[in-house]
């Protein structure tokens, strides 16, 4: 029989020292962010029930969710997203609050994923949900959290990107395709296969949309994008989006953080659950997008409550990966040592105790004589031995 | 940000044929390909001042540009429609052209009989989601040599491969059933990278396109 006991599944993997304080010092800055402008944290289960995720607009491949049977025989889920369990619980347990509620979490999600490619099916994420306003004002606290949030990033450069779904949807309302059409032609624009993009069009006849739907996954960039989007496609749904996006566009750029937003109005993943803009964060030294979002105004409604809400997510396990690579996570050895002599073991606790209300850190020895303390902190890089009997001396290495 | 100068934009070829191609179509814009022509056993190349040039196998190129450690890649349709993944995929080189085919022994007939078929194949999953589109259950034996063998050896009822000119299988006594897809190669980029280095790859792919168009003409 092949057991399993001493490795961990593929996908996941245990974080040790200096990868483990990388996710926390990530984690704990963008809390810190999100506390400080009103957001409260809440946790979800692990567990929900498959249906949460399995609606138009919420929609996950069956394919990718770790699935297991609860003791009634019902289908249930490892968490594959916290947005959605959030709307579940903003939607039942907090709907007669007042509005907007702000909520942050940090917690992981699981995704099944062909293995061996170099990625995790384990995330762990941390982000905010702004819910219950479709202000233009919620959209830029949000888009300046992001903002915000890139920046606290110990990497050489990064880049918010700003998408609005509104473009796209305008578009595709006045090509005469079927749905599943719609949805190649989506997911062609998504990863910007020109070839194939071409070749799907050419097969639905000539158009304004078809030609202005060609250019789309090319029209990222500054601001000269808007310029080439009106120009390239225009109606009162396009043009309305447009003009939100640059509105933003342009007040964010005044927050300061010039050459570092840019448009793609291609970004057009998940067309059943975004309704608006839709942001995405790179960094760089990292080949995948580390932050993503974007307003979902019809998610709360799926669940009986209709509040919209914008919102992002950060993957933590990329940025301290990336951050590892410029900054030392490695927890640093205690100040001192204390080792109680025999009779002094209780003596020598209380010790500690004081250094550590005096800010030194100290951990108490546990072996029976001084030169296997000394041989110990020696191979620890420990500075100090405190030696507790009826008095305390203290020895420097 | 300024991140030009922080390393040469870093290109993997697909090793053999699409390499020699690739090669090729850089030097016709000018790029100073002497390097890869002298590269003993060396990987990593530089190809002028501003590329570098990755040599890999073919579905390891889809890994190195997935994972951002290349920014731009070469290689065939055939393995990313086997692979998948998450990548932008820019332009049709128009070079390493051949398709995917249903083929097996000459003469019979595939689809007679209501009897489950075998199908041998390099490319388990293109073979799965074309029969999955005629919704027939088959069975995929993965391969790795010569597929051909598969049906003469009584292995399979048919094979899914790469076909070119057909001239292995006509050697062989098989026959092409059904062609499946067209093939060739892709310049494919990391998806960070074509955002962060933007200038330099749409530089390069509007060259490549220019070179392309006035080839064809």
């Amino acid at each position: 029989m092949k057991r399993y006991d001493l490795i961990t599944p593929e996908g996941t993997r245990d974080l040790l020292f200096e990868e483990c304080a990388a996710v926390r010092a990530v984690e704990t800055r963008l809390q810190g962010i999100f506390k400080a402008k009103g957001y409260s944290e809440v946790i979800t289960p692990g567990l929900e029930f498959y249906d949460v995720f399995n609606m138009k607009s919420r929609y996950f491949p069956q394919e990718t969710m770790y699935k297991l049977v609860d003791g009634k025989g019902r289908l249930m889920v490892v968490r594959p997203d916290s947005t959605m369990p959030i709307a579940r619980m903003t939607a039942t347990r907090l709907r007669e609050q007042t509005m907007p509620i702000r909520l942050c979490y940090s917690q992981s999600v699981y995704r099944s994923r062909p293995g061996m490619r170099g990625r995790s099916d384990e995330i762990r994420q941390t982000g905010i949900e702004l819910i219950g306003s479709a202000s233009r004002r919620a959209e830029l606290e949000v888009l300046g959290n992001a903002l915000e949030v890139l920046s606290s990033f110990n990497t050489d450069g990064f880049r918010l990107e700003l998408g609005h779904i509104g473009y796209f949807k305008a578009m595709v309302n006045h090509l005469d395709c079927s749905a599943d059409d719609v949805e190649n032609i989506r997911g062609l624009i998504e990863v910007k296969n020109y070839p194939a993009l071409n070749d799907l069009l050419d097969s639905l006849g000539d158009s304004d949309v078809s030609r202005a739907l060609r250019r789309l996954p090319r029209l990222f960039g500054g601001a000269e994008v808007f310029e080439e989007a009106a120009a390239l496609y225009s109606d009162n749904d396009a043009d309305a989006a447009l003009d939100e996006l640059k509105g933003l566009y342009e007040s964010v750029s005044a927050l300061g953080y010039k050459d570092c937003v840019t448009i793609d109005l291609g970004l057009v993943n998940r067309m059943d659950y975004y309704t608006g803009t839709v942001i995405k964060g790179y960094i760089e030294g990292c080949g995948d997008a580390v932050l993503s979002g974007g307003r979902y105004d019809r998610l709360l409604s799926e669940f009986g409550c209709d509040a919209p809400a914008t919102g992002f997510a950060v993957n933590v396990d990329s940025v301290a990966r990336t951050e590892m690579k410029k900054v030392n996570f490695k927890p640093a050895a205690p100040d001192v040592i204390v080792f109680g002599t025999d009779g002094y073991e209780t003596e020598a606790i209380v010790h500690g105790r004081r250094l550590i209300s005096e800010g030194i850190t100290a951990e108490t020895a546990v072996f029976d004589t001084i030169d296997e303390v000394r041989k110990y902190a020696a191979l620890k890089g420990i500075g100090r031995i405190d030696i507790v009997s009826d008095r305390i001396t203290s020895e420097n290495l | 940000m300024n991140n030009n100068a922080a390393r040469p934009l870093r290109i993997a070829l697909t090793k053999g044929r699409l390499e020699k191609d690739t090669v090729a179509l850089l030097e016709r814009l000018g790029y100073d390909c002497g390097a890869v022509h002298e590269k003993g056993r060396k990987l990593i190349l530089p190809v002028g001042d501003s590329i570098e040039v990755v040599l890999a196998k073919a579905a390891d190129v889809i890994t190195y540009v997935e994972n951002g450690v290349c920014d731009l890649g070469v290689v065939g349709k055939d393995t990313i429609i086997e692979m998948g993944g998450k990548f932008f995929e820019l332009s049709d080189l128009g070079f390493g052209k051949c398709r995917f085919a249903l083929a097996g022994k000459k003469g019979e007939s595939f689809y007679d009989g209501t009897h489950v078929r075998t199908i041998a194949t390099k490319y388990p999953n293109v073979a799965r989601s074309f029969f999955e589109k005629k919704n027939m259950d088959v069975d995929i034996v993965k391969i790795e040599g010569s597929v051909e063998l598969a049906p003469l050896l009584g292995l399979s009822h048919a094979i899914v491969d790469i076909v070119e000119t057909g001239t292995t299988l006509k050697e062989n006594g098989l026959e092409v059933y059904e062609y499946i897809c067209p093939i060739s190669a892709r310049l494919i980029a990391n998806m960070v990278s074509l955002k962060l280095r933007k200038e330099e790859i749409e530089e390069l792919i509007s060259q490549i396109e220019n070179t392309l168009k006035s080839k064809v003409e």
